[in-house]
């Protein structure tokens, strides 16, 4: 082979400006930017929580990134404001997923605040929803006669409560639920908030089929 | 190793090379034309990066309030529904500015009004009214505060000159007055203004239903297979995003609709499953605890929406798309008209947007005079934003006195 020198150099300069442009520059942008004022640091609870979200692949159906109203209606959801990349700033590594099969859940705790109702909904889905398509985590669970002192009973309809005894939760459901109650970024986006600005228009997103239709 | 080989033969370790040549003209004229389309495309999405970016520029201005309106305009947008344009008010219904006593008392009692509210009866210029004034504190910023307290005082109580309010005061009163909720009514006021007359009492607070511990334990507890409402609406029925406030609402209405939840006329699914646990009477108790709640509003602008727009609609509405005003039905400044009409102002705006578009794609139906479905088809998605980011900024409803709310869910039965 001829002129190897040369041809590995290059091969190294063009590995090396891309390290620069797409991790380095980006990670000095992202450094330097503090967390927001709502913004507080997870609990033990609710960081344990968020080993089991992990665990459990919760990000292979939810993403963690609300759009912006030109891209996608989530605002209308009630999924929150688009996110900028300092809300991501106690997430190591961040949870923003890419498939959509459930809700986004990045402000979960917004609309859906009760540890109640996430409860319920981790041991059986269609409990409450009949179509959910949800997988249900009963072994997140238990099933005792009576529940102990400090037992979390979760309140189940009569179609899908045991027949006799209660169930209570696991530590690890009331970790997941101190987590997914933690979720709520709703708190005033910095205004110099770093995000991807897609392609607005002036004109606002284009009209449904529906509207077109008018 | 390799040594002079015969010239006659073929060197058997020889590597084929090329000489030094040129790059061929074509390959230097696709780079350069693909450069200049790069450049091209930079130049392209630029532009709507630039929209986006000024977009968000002006959404955090519109928040930050940066240039007031005029003290004229915004008295027309945010007092003249009740108080009419020429402040005389509306007899046995709203109280008149001009020549009231408590206007002439000067700009920092507006200021404190507009950042309290007024909730309880009170006498000015020889007449009585039933005080239901919502608190602006959440509606307008400091300095909207201020030029709004000086332009009243100016116009209906020739106030002097010096007696303009600025929006410093008013931060430092904002934080003064925080925690004491709505004004009791004249009374309350007669201890910081001696000139007014003498004010009619408030009436004693009724007992039920907030002391009663059924209804108590259904809020704030639960039941074995049901969560309880605060769990989800806050504990002061605020709601956040798509679920609703509730603090406010008429009885009737929030009982109409956890009838419908669970006959399934209005489609939620953990709503059908919280009133199918209830009886009859449990609804009509919640209904009537909820409609008597009063709590600051923790609403705001967050879909974009073009305020403006919003205004108009529901202000005016827009008959070129068969749309009347939203305030002709939900009452003045969306403050709602019990029975039926549930209050917009305060409301949530992805809450409120998505109701239209369920109203609109006939998801819900359940409204006593179907008309929601044909208003909100006609509305484009922008259009909803809009209404909804500008209801959703209005300052909350009075609640209405238990005694009333009482008195109407009795009716409806």
């Amino acid at each position: 082979m001829n002129r190897y020198l040369p041809l590995s150099i290059l091969a190294l300069a063009i590995l090396a400006f891309a390290t620069l442009m797409l991790v380095i520059a980006p990670g000095i942008q992202i450094n330097a930017r503090p967390a927001p004022e709502g913004l507080r640091p997870y609990t033990e609870a609710e960081a344990r929580g968020r080993e089991v979200y992990v665990s459990l692949g919760c990000l292979y159906c939810h993403s963690q990134q609300p759009r912006s109203g030109d891209q996608a209606p989530d605002g209308e959801r009630g999924w929150g404001r688009p996110s900028v990349a300092e809300d991501y700033a106690y997430d190591q590594p961040h949870q923003l997923g890419t498939m959509r099969t459930g809700p986004d859940l990045l402000n979960v705790s917004a609309r859906l605040p009760s540890e109640g109702w996430h409860l319920t909904h981790l041991y059986q889905p269609r409990a409450i929803f009949d179509w959910s398509i949800m997988p249900s985590y009963p072994y997140l669970f238990d099933h005792k006669d009576t529940a102990g002192p400090g037992d979390v009973v979760v309140a189940l309809p009569a179609a899908h409560a045991p027949a006799d005894g209660v169930i209570v939760a696991s530590q690890k459901a009331l970790d997941l639920t101190a987590y997914l109650v933690a979720l709520d970024r709703t708190y005033p986006a910095p205004t110099n908030g770093l995000r991807d600005h897609g392609y607005g228009s002036s004109e606002g997103p284009e009209p449904t089929p529906a509207e077109e239709a008018r | 190793m390799a040594h002079k080989s015969d010239p006659k033969r073929p060197a058997e370790i020889y590597e084929p090379y090329e000489e030094q040549a040129g790059v061929p003209l074509p390959v230097i004229w696709i780079a350069i034309a693909l450069a200049f389309w790069g450049v091209l495309m930079l130049y392209d999405t630029g532009d709507s990066v630039r929209v986006s970016l000024n977009d968000r520029a002006e959404d955090s201005e519109a928040l930050a309030n940066v240039t007031p309106d005029e003290g004229a305009s915004l008295f027309e947008a945010n007092c003249a529904t009740c108080h009419q344009p020429d402040g005389e008010g509306l007899r046995d219904a709203v109280p008149p500015l001009a020549g009231s006593e408590v206007v002439a008392a000067g700009p920092g009692i507006i200021a404190r009004i507009l950042l309290r509210g007024i909730d309880g009866p009170l006498t000015v210029a020889d007449a009585t009214y039933d005080g239901h004034m919502p608190s602006f504190a959440s509606a307008l910023s400091d300095a909207e505060i201020a030029r709004l307290a000086s332009y009243v005082t100016t116009r209906w109580a020739n106030g002097p000159d010096g007696a303009a309010s600025s929006a410093d005061d008013v931060t430092d009163l904002r934080g003064e007055v925080a925690d004491l909720g709505s004004f009791a009514g004249g009374m309350e006021l007669a201890r910081l203004i001696p000139s007014l007359p003498p004010q009619p009492p408030m009436p004693a607070p009724s007992a039920a239903p907030r002391d009663d511990a059924d209804v108590l334990q259904l809020v704030f507890a639960g039941r074995d297979e049901v969560w309880s409402c605060a769990s989800c609406h806050g504990d002061l029925g605020q709601g956040d995003e798509t679920t609703p406030r509730l603090a406010g609402l008429p009885a009737a209405y929030i009982t109409k609709q956890l009838h419908d939840f669970r006959e399934g006329t209005r489609v939620n699914e953990s709503m059908h499953l919280v009133a199918s646990g209830l009886t009859k009477g449990e609804m009509t108790a919640l209904g009537t605890y909820f409609a008597t709640l009063r709590v600051p509003s923790n609403a705001g602008a967050v879909l974009s929406g073009d305020l403006a727009r919003g205004e108009e609609l529901a202000l005016q509405g827009d008959w070129s798309i068969g749309v009347p005003a939203c305030f002709t039905c939900h009452g003045a400044s969306g403050f709602g008209v019990a029975p039926g009409f549930p209050g917009l102002a305060a409301q949530h705006a992805p809450y409120t947007a998505a109701q239209l578009a369920n109203w609109a794609g006939g998801e819900r139906h359940n409204d006593p005079l179907g008309l929601m479905a044909e208003i909100s088809g006609a509305l484009s998605t922008q259009d909803r934003r809009a209404v909804a980011d500008y209801l959703a900024t209005r300052p909350p409803v009075p609640a209405v006195a238990a005694t009333m709310t009482r008195m109407e869910t009795d009716d409806d039965q």
